[in-house]
């Protein structure tokens, strides 16, 4: 395979890749705080793919395409740990009965949203209109290969958001609550943090992250009610190599998972789906800790 | 007194036996089931509805036409699930008295509820499934009951695969990895080797993927001039080519003649694909049938080819239906078989079926279309 092939699945891998990092990252800061995650990650991924469809089908300018977008899905995943979540909190995150109930009521609660998606708008699949371009096939050459203009814009994109999300985690006072709360919840709110407040702020952030994937996945796929759960399951995969503790892993992690698709696409086209997550259960039964993770976890 | 008595009962009598006599005059309604994928993916979805409208079209000619024969139409979405196609049947069967069905897009789908049919002695119109042997597995079983008004999936493949040989010496194929790519991989392979000629790539791809730049790479690679495009999602072999600066002919089913395929592609893109047809639009009476699907349907009309289709299964079901003249499917079914006089849209001929054939179309019926300035025309021999 040529250079050019390999910088040119390489880029379309990164892509997917970005798109599956920041699911992955919505699943992290949820299990970091908590101790629990959002089953139906994907299928928030997936309403914000057809929110932003229907807002740009509108007319709407992308900018505030992209506000509604994110104020729905904030709005969602304040919902989500409101009355899916909360309700859950008297069974604690041990061993005792019902401690892992959160993962029938945010599985429950992303078939519900699958459902209305698809009495709202059908079940047959949609096509996104380009964000950053005007016709998809604007085509950019660089060093010989060609890229889709789209397709670099994304990774852009999602480059910043992950910027932004670790100056938020690792530079701001609320990301420092949020790891405190992570450590011990008792002695954090001793400290004075809103325990409360921190634990909304990260379900909502976690559903922000979804909105983000799922307004920049739009043109890079096929959107249809169902294409949530495989989303979910990646993320999961990414997750798990970037060890659930180290955001950098899963950057990592999300960007070789989306690299390793593309090429494994290339050299098995039958089959190509089946080898990254084949590659991500090896993975874990020699390191489970994950790429970068510590064989213990850091904060808790 | 009593002649007034005699009088009134005399009268009463005779209006009981004169409004018995007009309601045994009045012809039952026939009751004829459609079973269409209307939910799912717009590869079915797309077939599924064009169809129907086709069918709608022709049960309004045929009101307009003969309103004393009513026939009311049963529709159901079958959802491109076979199990829920065999339940509506089954439904259709025993609790709306269909008389006549027609359907369904799955060819699986009508492989599964065709046998049911057949047992029961209902007659079926098949399409637009277009797996070669829908008809055939059943012609033996004197009488058969099952029919079709569809593309024969052989039929399109040899027209391909012959214009493919002629025209083209090194041959790519994309195909995906469902019952359905994999059959015609199969059937295109066999034909190739039939008429000496190997392919010079094979790439699958699985139907949920969403990208095909690695397997557009590898047959740009292997120098295929002409790429033959079985994978259900059509549109997506062309996504990667700018890119990777390839121009290949392309050729496909009849899937590709959709205007659904035109809108999301683009009109520079599909120009010069070919496929599978049997709609001429450059003929007179297509081109009128044409006309009228846009003025009936608007926005909503998007494949020629399918609903001239369905207009005709419409057409030739409706008249059989007219011929028995009441709900009775043996009597529909011999109609059927023994039709003559059909003005229609599509290529099918004025008598369509016999015994032995119980196609609408046959082989020298199905011709290549191709796409020139977003329209699809009768492809030229050079």
């Amino acid at each position: 395979m040529g250079a050019t092939n390999l910088v040119q699945l390489l880029v379309g891998g990164m892509a997917m890749g970005a798109i599956y990092t920041l699911t992955a990252k919505g699943l992290f800061i949820a299990h970091l705080a908590t101790g629990r995650m959002n089953f139906g990650q994907g299928d928030f991924l997936m309403v914000a793919a057809y929110l932003s469809l229907a807002a740009l089908g509108l007319g709407l300018p992308l900018p505030l395409a992209v506000a509604c977008v994110i104020l729905a899905l904030g709005v969602m995943g304040w919902g989500l740990e409101r009355f899916a979540v909360r309700p859950l909190d008297r069974f604690g995150t041990g061993r005792a009965a019902g401690a892992h109930a959160w993962i029938l009521t945010t599985a429950g609660v992303a078939l519900i949203v699958q459902n209305t998606v698809e009495l709202v708008w059908g079940k047959s699949s949609q096509y996104s209109p380009p964000l950053f371009s005007a016709r998809r096939e604007e085509v950019v050459t660089i060093a010989g290969a060609g890229f889709f203009v789209e397709e670099l814009l994304v990774i852009l994109a999602a480059v910043a958001v992950v910027g932004a999300f670790y100056w938020f985690l690792f530079r701001s006072r609320w990301g420092k609550d949020v790891y405190a709360v992570a450590f011990n919840p008792e002695s954090a709110a001793l400290l004075g943090i809103d325990v409360r407040r921190t634990v909304v702020m990260v379900w909502v952030l976690a559903a922000l992250l979804a909105a983000v994937s799922g307004i920049l996945v739009g043109p890079l796929v096929t959107v249809q009610p169902h294409m949530g759960l495989i989303f979910t399951v990646k993320a999961l995969a990414v997750a798990s190599l970037g060890g659930f503790a180290n955001p950098l892993g899963i950057l990592v992690g999300g960007l070789l998972f989306g690299v390793a698709e593309a090429l494994s696409n290339y050299w098995d086209s039958a089959y190509g789906d089946l080898y990254p997550l084949l590659f991500v259960v090896a993975m874990l039964v020699v390191r489970p800790s994950g790429l970068f993770g510590e064989a213990r976890a850091d904060v808790r | 007194m009593a002649g007034t008595r005699r009088f009134a009962l005399a009268a009463a009598a005779a209006a009981l036996i004169v409004g018995g006599a007009a309601q045994a005059q009045q012809p039952a309604t026939v009751r004829v089931g459609v079973i269409q994928g209307l939910s799912g993916p717009p590869a079915i979805t797309d077939f599924g509805e064009s169809y129907l409208q086709g069918i709608r079209l022709a049960l309004k000619d045929h009101e307009a036409r003969n309103p004393r024969t009513k026939i009311e139409l049963v529709i159901y979405d079958d959802e491109a699930n076979p199990q829920r196609a065999v339940s509506l049947t089954q439904r259709l069967i025993q609790n709306d008295n269909a008389a006549a069905v027609i359907g369904t897009v799955n060819s699986g789908n009508v492989l599964a509820f065709a046998p049911i049919l057949q047992r029961a002695r209902i007659p079926l119109v098949a399409g637009p499934a277009i797996a070669t042997d829908i008809t055939q597995r059943f012609i033996a079983d004197r009488p058969s009951f099952i029919f079709r008004c569809s593309m024969v999936e052989q039929f399109q493949i040899d027209a391909m695969l012959d214009w493919g040989v002629k025209t083209f010496r090194r041959i790519g194929l994309l195909h995906s990895t469902t019952g359905y790519g994999n059959f015609a991989a199969r059937e295109i392979q066999e034909g190739l080797r039939r008429r000496g000629a190997t392919l010079v790539a094979t790439e699958a791809a699985a139907p949920g993927l969403n990208d095909l730049t690695a397997q557009m790479i590898r047959l740009r690679d292997a120098g295929a001039e002409l790429v033959l495009n079985f994978h259900e999602s059509f549109e997506l072999l062309y996504r990667p080519l700018p890119r990777i600066n390839y121009r290949p002919a392309v050729a496909g089913n009849w899937g590709l003649s959709s205007l659904k395929v035109l809108e999301i592609v683009g009109k520079e893109a599909i120009e010069g694909t070919v496929m599978g047809q049997a709609l001429d639009l450059s003929d007179p009476k297509a081109r009128a049938f044409d006309e009228r699907m846009r003025t009936e349907y608007g926005a909503a009309y998007r494949w020629p080819v399918v609903a001239a289709l369905g207009y005709d299964a419409g057409q030739v079901m409706f008249r059989a239906v007219e011929r028995a003249g009441r709900p009775d499917p043996a009597a529909i079914r011999d109609a059927l078989e023994t039709l003559d006089g059909v003005e229609a849209v599509s290529a099918t001929p004025a008598r369509p079926f016999s015994p032995e054939d119980h196609e609408c179309l046959d082989r020298e019926h199905v011709f290549l279309g191709v796409w020139r300035d977003g329209r699809v025309v009768r492809l030229e021999p050079r």
